[in-house]
């Protein structure tokens, strides 16, 4: 870098007039300077005429603050950048404005504070000036690194000027320790240079925003038609727009589309286009961008497009206006009619499917507009949900014959980044706050998962939308996004983040035995999977955990499963239970995957509803192997498509499959008092020679827990967490109920059956302990307070 | 200092502001009243005004109802573009003007300063 680029002029020409513009500039200032000059001006005529010398004078002065105003207005308030690469030309304004003479990095870091870019930097990706700050105390006295780092930055991310974010940015990266300062803050150094080119982006449009739009004048419309029944069933989107913001198209592949539409009415060919891709991506947008171009006479559009008007055809208002299907057809045919004559107008049928199929909002009027789409002489855009075309161009072949197809592809993560990042100033306006880097890519992470009626970038917009009712401190944040997400789709996006919930992680083996016992293999195992889940150590492409769960029936399986919902995702009923021995036909795999729609019950509607769930699947090796190979997806990739093609994310999911294959050889091994754990893989290559399961299968699941069967000991442990839920049970009766121990070992020889495990003993304490609580509270015996004690006699008597 | 900054730029880059200020304006006024446009379409019909032409008898109609359309229009147009262009010719004349007298106007407060002092008056 060449000195003279390095060199700081306070006093040059542009770093005068940038001092001089700040105190000019004011409004004060240069009210003062108008009434001065009107007061010359007014008072030099007054004493003109009453033929004073003075009047000169009172000239003199007006043209003097005259000259300051034209000064101030053209030059000072926005000095332009300079021609050369010194630092007083290439500075802002701003920065140039307020920095002393021989600035340090303190000095610097404290200028930032008052530029616009400055404290876009701080709302956005929260730099405080107080940090900056610290950070600038930490440099040695020259500033020489800064401005050369500064440099680099603008022309890094082609900065016009080196502003208050540039130096920022460069302030941050000349420290030594930079990465890890911005670690903490959960950034990069590649986010802030995109925070740059973000302020950058706005800056222009804000600028954009000020210049003169040419859009045709008082007499453009003169030589088109006039539209009333159109003005009455349709929208004019060309005259909403005007004066508005520009619309920013931002993906390359949106540009392209319009410049396709453009080729298609200029062409000779059939003037339709149909935009056709799903709901969220884009369609609207493009349009109304279209129809902002041709507004524009500086757009460069053919004669034969310039000034064109772009009439949204209002379904709903033209079904509702007429009763009868002539009727409708009639008026159709009308508003088309007077569309055509007035020469100017292009058609959007928003939804286009309304007008094909008939239904509730809908009617089909294929028979009118198929012979217009065909004649292709009127301009028509129609806008449709790519399911909804497919099935309506199965059924009507000309229909889709006679349009030109243009496919709206849903935008990709840095495409919807760039949209959010547009969007932002107006909801911002909107909702009154600011929104920070962190709030849009939450919104993007949070609305890919959980937002499932529209495309990218549509649904992380609508969910930055709504996260704008959730700010805290007119601040929108991540954590707004999610408070969103979970108002508005009921799910809860957000587990390890409190201490309590990390607590739970690190004691989880502690909280499942408070209501199983033993099982310490598998329950060490599941635990240590969700544990490496929640702190990120895991595939976020997968469930949090899939786990199957092998053993005899009746040892705790299912409560393994339903003890990890209620510990991990705060209630029992979170758990979603499918017994897939209801789904040994290959037909069945529909009603797997059935739309919510049409089948609320079945596992992606249900998931759909509650992605924060334990899916249990039982009786895993019953199922058709279709349908094994349909859950293959959802083990690998944590998602599944329903019947209608929209995926649903089990991504935050626990998946556990249970299955009672082998659970002869376990009680072998455990028999012969075999180490479960050290025969693991022996008895996997034995399960997979049985061909229960295909290797395929069983490498999908993260762990695969062997479950032995309960000895008496484990039984007795057993009962007092049956007796304890019985207690809980009669706790708001203030009722007791405690057992001898003999009771205990009796309930245990009768329940105990090593075939069934423990679930005959949950039946035979309903048989007895239960009853007999029963009766005591009927008759009177046991009042609120009392304490039933109940030994093994009265078992037995109540077995007899 | 000021004074030096202000003279230096009034007659370097204030000049050149200001005639491109004009260029602007007078672009947004031949846009306001469209007389490209106008010139463009002047014998177009106006409004699109003609009858239905779906047999012999309102064929005839809809000839002169287009010729009357026209008529109207060409009239309707003539009128926008005179009215529109003396607007844009007075605004082009006075700007034109300002540019003239740009170079003058820092001399203007010392010739006023000299008639004080000497005592001119009307």
């Amino acid at each position: 870098m060449s000195q003279t680029v390095l060199s700081f002029n306070h006093y040059s020409l542009r770093a005068r007039e940038t001092r001089l513009g700040k105190k000019l500039g004011k409004k004060p200032v240069l009210f003062f300077l108008f009434v001065i000059t009107f007061l010359g001006l007014a008072g030099g005529i007054y004493l003109l005429i009453a033929h004073s010398a003075l009047c000169w004078l009172c000239f003199a002065v007006a043209i003097i603050t005259f000259m300051f105003i034209i000064w101030t207005k053209c030059e000072l308030i926005t000095v332009p950048v300079g021609k050369t690469d010194s630092l007083d030309d290439t500075l802002s304004n701003d920065v140039l404005a307020a920095l002393p003479a021989n600035p340090t990095p303190l000095d610097i870091a404290t200028v930032i504070e008052k530029t616009n870019s400055g404290r876009f930097l701080y709302v956005r990706y929260g730099i405080s000036s107080k940090l900056l700050q610290n950070i600038a105390r930490d440099l040695p006295n020259s500033v020489s690194p800064i401005f050369e780092a500064a440099i680099k930055i603008k022309q890094g991310t082609d900065s016009k000027e080196i502003h208050g974010a540039v130096l920022a940015v460069s302030i941050i990266a000349c420290h030594p320790n930079n990465e890890i300062i911005l670690r903490q803050m959960k950034l990069e150094m590649v986010d802030l240079l995109d925070g740059i080119v973000w302020f950058n982006y706005l800056n222009g449009l804000v600028k954009s925003v000020k210049q003169r739009r040419h859009s045709g004048g008082i007499a453009r419309d003169l030589s088109f038609g006039y539209i009333p029944t159109l003005q009455r069933f349709g929208v004019n989107i060309s005259s909403l727009r005007e004066g508005a913001m520009k619309t920013q198209i931002q993906l390359a592949a949106h540009k392209e589309i319009l410049a396709k539409m453009t080729q298609i009415f200029t062409s000779g060919s059939r003037q339709n286009v149909a935009l056709i891709g799903p709901d969220g991506s884009g369609r609207s947008t493009i349009v109304t961008a279209f129809a902002e171009q041709l507004l524009d006479a500086d757009s460069g559009l053919p004669a034969s497009l310039r000034f064109r008007q772009i009439f949204k055809l209002d379904a709903a208002a033209l079904i509702s206006s007429a009763t009868e299907r002539g009727e409708i057809e009639g008026l159709v045919m009308h508003v088309l009619g007077e569309a055509y004559n007035a020469k100017n107008i292009i058609i959007w049928l928003e939804n286009a499917e309304l007008f094909f199929e008939d239904g509730v909002g809908s009617v089909d009027i294929t028979n009118v507009l198929l012979p217009i789409l065909e004649a292709g002489k009127l301009r028509i855009i129609l806008t449709m949900d790519r399911q909804k075309f497919l099935e309506i161009s199965a059924r009507k072949a000309p229909l889709a014959n006679a349009l030109n197809k243009i496919m709206v592809t849903p935008a990709n993560q840095q495409e919807t980044m760039k949209v959010l990042q547009d969007q932002v100033p107006i909801l911002e306006y909107q909702h009154h706050v600011s929104y920070t880097i962190w709030a849009l890519k939450e919104a993007y992470r949070l609305s890919e998962r959980y937002v499932h009626d529209l495309e990218m970038p549509g649904r992380a917009l609508a969910l930055l939308d709504a996260a704008g009712a959730y700010a805290e401190n007119m601040l929108v944040t991540a954590a707004s996004v999610g408070r969103a997400v979970e108002k508005t789709e009921g799910v809860k996006v957000q587990l390890a983040e409190d201490d309590s919930d990390k607590s739970k992680l690190l004691n989880l083996e502690e909280l499942i035995h408070k209501r199983m016992i033993d099982q310490e293999l598998a329950v060490k195992t599941v635990s240590d999977a969700l544990r490496r889940a929640a702190a990120g150590v895991r595939n976020e492409n997968r469930p949090i955990g899939t786990f199957l769960f092998l053993g005899p029936t009746g040892v705790g399986k299912t409560e393994l499963a339903k003890a990890l919902s209620e510990v991990y995702f705060n209630g029992e009923n979170q758990i979603i239970r499918l017994d897939l021995n209801e789904f040994v036909e290959a037909s069945d795999v529909s009603r797997l995957i059935a739309d919510a729609a049409s089948d609320e019950l079945s596992l992606t509607a249900q998931v759909m509803k509650q992605p924060f769930s334990v899916v249990l699947l039982d009786e895993i090796e019953k199922a058709h192997p279709q349908v094994l190979t349909t859950l293959l997806q959802l083990l690998d990739e944590g998602i599944l498509r329903d019947a209608k093609n929209k995926e649903v994310s089990f991504r935050d999911t626990i998946v556990i499959a249970t299955s009672n294959a082998g659970a002869d050889k376990i009680r072998e091994y455990v028999k012969n008092r075999v180490e479960l754990s050290s025969v693991k893989d022996e008895f996997m290559n034995w399960l997979l020679s049985t061909n229960v399961f295909k290797p395929e299968f069983l490498n999908r699941f993260d762990e695969i827990c062997l479950f032995k069967p309960l000895s008496p000991d484990d039984c007795l442990k057993v009962v007092d967490l049956i007796i304890a839920g019985t207690n809980k049970t009669l706790a708001p009766q203030k009722i007791a109920v405690t057992l001898d121990d003999s009771a205990k070992q009796y309930l245990v020889e009768k329940g105990y059956d090593p075939q069934l495990g423990a679930r005959p003993m949950k039946r035979i304490v309903q048989q007895t302990v239960e009853n007999l609580v029963a009766k005591r509270v009927l008759t009177g015996e046991a009042s609120s307070g009392a304490n039933i004690n109940i030994t093994r006699e009265m078992i037995e008597r109540e077995l007899s | 200092m000021f004074a030096v900054d202000l003279i230096e730029w009034w007659y370097l880059r204030g000049w050149r502001v200001v005639s491109t200020g004009l260029k602007h304006k007078l672009s947004d006024s031949l846009d306001f009243f469209s007389i490209g446009q106008l010139f463009r379409t002047l014998f177009a019909p106006y409004r699109q005004i003609s009858a239905n032409t779906s047999d012999e008898g309102n064929r005839l109609n809809a000839f002169f109802d287009r010729l009357i359309s026209r008529l109207v229009g060409t009239v309707t147009r003539l009128f926008i573009i005179i009215f529109g262009g003396l607007a844009i010719i007075l605004e082009a004349i006075l700007g034109v003007l300002f540019i003239v007298i740009w170079p003058v106007i820092p001399f203007l407060p010392v010739v006023c300063i000299v008639l004080t002092i000497t005592g001119v008056h009307l």
